[in-house]
């Protein structure tokens, strides 16, 4: 049984497939009975976010690969070619790889995003509820957590705000300790006014202001953002009173002089004022910014800090890669040794069995032999074999590519028919945990 | 003995120093046990010192600096439990690694003089450390506050601003500590001035010097002045944010060098 990660996400398909392929967080249950129905792999794990919509599963053969691509298709009513040539299969350790990289933030559409460990974990959470996990994903996902745990720890990949309006809002905690006190002005009732708007009211501040030249566009807006409008004339009553001024107004000139901010603070005793510029041509003199307790961000300052961040993000990639090959190593190395065990504990048994044999068939001759002569042709014919099994075992256990394994395993079950032990086969989990520390030593 | 909490003070600042810079929170917590590790070694060698020589060790400028140390650690571990904020560690670890060279190379118990067998001693002394730590606390905020400001104000959002709280948090808790610091001075400086009238009396010619011109005493209520109008103007004319927090970090050098030089070397009435 081989690792296998099939789905689709931003790098290989559009929006709208995305869209069609998405199972949504409520229809995970669905899916995965869907699945099992299906019979194709003894756990599954279904990963699906508005990014990607994968399957994780164990499997034979690139049948089982086969099998889950025509569930996308089935499940989501696709056909199969506008479907196949989006989805991507990882196979073994690559697919360990893939989710590590998930987890960590290094596959996201924007780098070291902080939500997809979360929606790795409720995936597997959801999958783990119903049974539909065992030995190896159990595994595989908790060694994701903590790649996405230690790349969050150990590196600045999820630092800094990587958009303009979060950078805006990251800003104001910074400012005010939190938003949902806060009182915010906007001026102007344009689209970007709108969508500031609403950016804030998601962070849920104490109140919304706005003041337009036109009061029922103000009127409008204010509607929308369930905040409340003031007339122009009104705008100094308005700017003493709030934390946080936006503005986005058409003006050719600026709206918001020194002279007025700098009244507005005096009646407010110094209280702090995040003034967010992000109007062409700019709505605020720059001098406002000299003022004490003003802080005056403008479009671009916003960009700049987006830009420094992302470039930072980049540097730290390296080292959040790092990690994940670090964790795949160690993943890889307990994969395999558990993938050998069967057959090691296969060879073993079929070698114990000849010395057995053998002993049966010699018995008469060794009839006359005292017991401890007898306990000594007992002793070195089971040390010979265990001499003879030495070297192959420690060499299995060292291959370094999975697909060897299969390799090795399948010359080995040939060369000696070796039936594969029954206990070994199904309760792998009974044999493969005391090995794995060995398998990491090395 | 007396090297225990220092050695520990100075690995706490490393471990917090080294928490600020990598932000390891596993290094975070490390600092916060050790030094919590030093406060209780600390605690337990001024124990012994109180049944050594059979009175608090609080006589003479060096105790007093020992105490100090001692209560400043305590109230920093007290703000940084109940915050969880542990940036301000690596400002406060190493002041109390500097004030307790002192005490932790020169331990000299001086006996208490008979002038000072009065609790209202007991109750100046303490007041006034307690005072001073808040202060020192204040100065650390107030240090922190006027960093993070200047990286927003200048637009250049790098060190300070991913490891710094809020600067609302900063002015907030800059604004409790110089009250609870404010009030303990006040009633320290009223018990050592009641205290005062009662020892006039006395032959001794520290008791004598128990006046407003002597320098420890006149520094004293400089600071004192100084941190009402920090609580003053702060309500009445809005001095908040950077103003407060330079205001809090200066005065606290005047706190620092009454207690210390002035300590030592200039005062006649506090030389014991």
């Amino acid at each position: 049984m081989r690792l296998l990660a099939v789905g689709l996400s931003h790098r290989t398909a559009s929006v709208e497939l995305r869209e069609s392929v998405d199972f949504g967080r409520a229809g995970l249950d669905r899916a995965l009975h869907a699945l099992a129905a299906r019979g194709i792999s003894p756990e599954t794990v279904v990963l699906s976010t508005c990014n990607r919509a994968e399957v994780y599963a164990l499997g034979d053969s690139d049948a089982a690969a086969d099998a889950i691509t025509r569930f996308f298709c089935d499940y989501h009513g696709l056909e199969l070619a506008r479907l196949s040539e989006h989805l991507y299969c990882h196979r073994g350790v690559d697919a360990a790889r893939h989710l590590f990289r998930v987890a960590a933030g290094l596959d996201s559409l924007v780098v070291g995003e902080p939500q997809i460990l979360g929606q790795v974990k409720s995936a597997y959470a959801a999958a783990n509820d119903l049974h539909f996990t065992g030995t190896v994903t159990h595994r595989l996902f908790h060694a994701a957590f903590a790649v996405g745990k230690r790349v969050r720890n150990e590196t600045g990949l999820a630092e800094g705000a990587v958009s303009v309006s979060y950078a805006a809002i990251e800003l104001a905690r910074k400012i005010f300790g939190g938003l949902s006190g806060l009182s915010v002005l906007i001026l102007g009732a344009g689209e970007m006014a709108k969508l500031t708007g609403v950016h804030l009211r998601a962070q849920r501040v104490r109140e919304i202001t706005i003041a337009s030249r036109t009061l029922a566009s103000a009127e409008t807006l204010a509607r929308q953002l369930e905040g409340r409008a003031v007339p122009w004339h009104d705008l100094r009553a308005a700017l003493a009173a709030a934390d946080i001024v936006v503005t986005a107004t058409g003006a050719a000139e600026p709206v918001l002089t020194r002279a007025a901010v700098d009244e507005a603070m005096r009646s407010r005793r110094n209280r702090p004022l995040f003034v967010i510029d992000i109007a062409l041509p700019r709505d605020v003199e720059a001098a406002v910014g000299d003022l004490e307790q003003v802080f005056l961000y403008h479009m671009d300052d916003l960009q700049s800090i987006v830009s420094e961040n992302l470039a930072r993000r980049s540097t730290e990639l390296a080292s959040a890669e790092a990690i994940v090959s670090e964790e795949v190593t160690r993943f890889a190395s307990w994969l395999q040794a558990r993938e050998i065990v069967p057959t090691i504990v296969a060879l073993r048994q079929r070698f114990e069995s000849i010395r057995q044999a053998e002993l049966q068939r010699l018995e008469p001759k060794l009839g006359g032999l005292t017991p401890e002569a007898r306990a000594k042709v007992d002793e070195v014919t089971r040390l010979l074999v265990e001499k003879l099994l030495l070297t192959p075992t420690e060499q299995l256990k060292t291959v370094g590519d999975d697909s060897l394994v299969v390799v090795y395993a399948e010359a080995l079950h040939r060369l000696f028919t070796l039936t594969p032990p029954a206990n070994a086969v199904e309760k792998p989990a009974d044999r493969d945990e005391p090995l794995a520390p060995g398998a990491r030593r090395r | 003995m007396h090297l225990v909490p220092l050695v520990c003070y100075a690995a706490a600042a490393a471990a917090y120093l080294t928490h600020f810079a990598w932000r390891d929170p596993r290094v975070g917590r490390l600092a916060t046990a050790i030094l919590g590790g030093g406060v209780l070694a600390h605690t337990f060698l001024i124990g012994m010192q109180t049944v050594h020589v059979g009175h608090a060790p609080l006589v003479g400028t060096t105790a007093a600096i020992s105490a100090f140390v001692w209560l400043l650690g305590l109230s920093y571990l007290y703000i940084e439990l109940t915050t969880d904020e542990r940036a301000m560690g690596v400002f406060v670890a190493p002041l109390m690694v500097v004030l307790d060279l002192i005490p932790a190379l020169d331990p000299i118990a001086s006996p208490r003089p008979p002038l000072l067998q009065s609790s209202l001693f007991t109750l100046h002394i303490v007041s006034m450390l307690l005072a001073y730590a808040s202060f020192a606390l204040a100065c650390v905020l107030g240090v922190t506050y006027v960093l993070l400001f200047n990286e927003i104000k200048a637009k250049h959002l790098g060190f300070f601003y991913a490891r710094l709280p809020s600067l609302q948090v900063l002015d907030g808790m800059n604004a409790r500590v110089v009250s609870i610091g404010w009030l303990c001075l006040t009633i320290g400086i009223a018990v050592g001035g009641l205290w005062a009238t009662q020892i006039q009396s006395s032959s001794d010619p520290r008791a004598q010097a128990m006046s407003i011109a002597d320098p420890k005493i006149l520094v004293a209520l400089i600071c004192w002045l100084v941190y009402a109008f920090a609580l003053v103007a702060r309500r009445a004319i809005g001095w908040s944010g950077r103003r407060a927090a330079w205001l809090s970090a200066l005065a606290f050098v005047i706190v620092l060098l009454n207690f210390v030089p002035i300590g030592y070397f200039l005062t006649k009435s506090h030389n014991f």
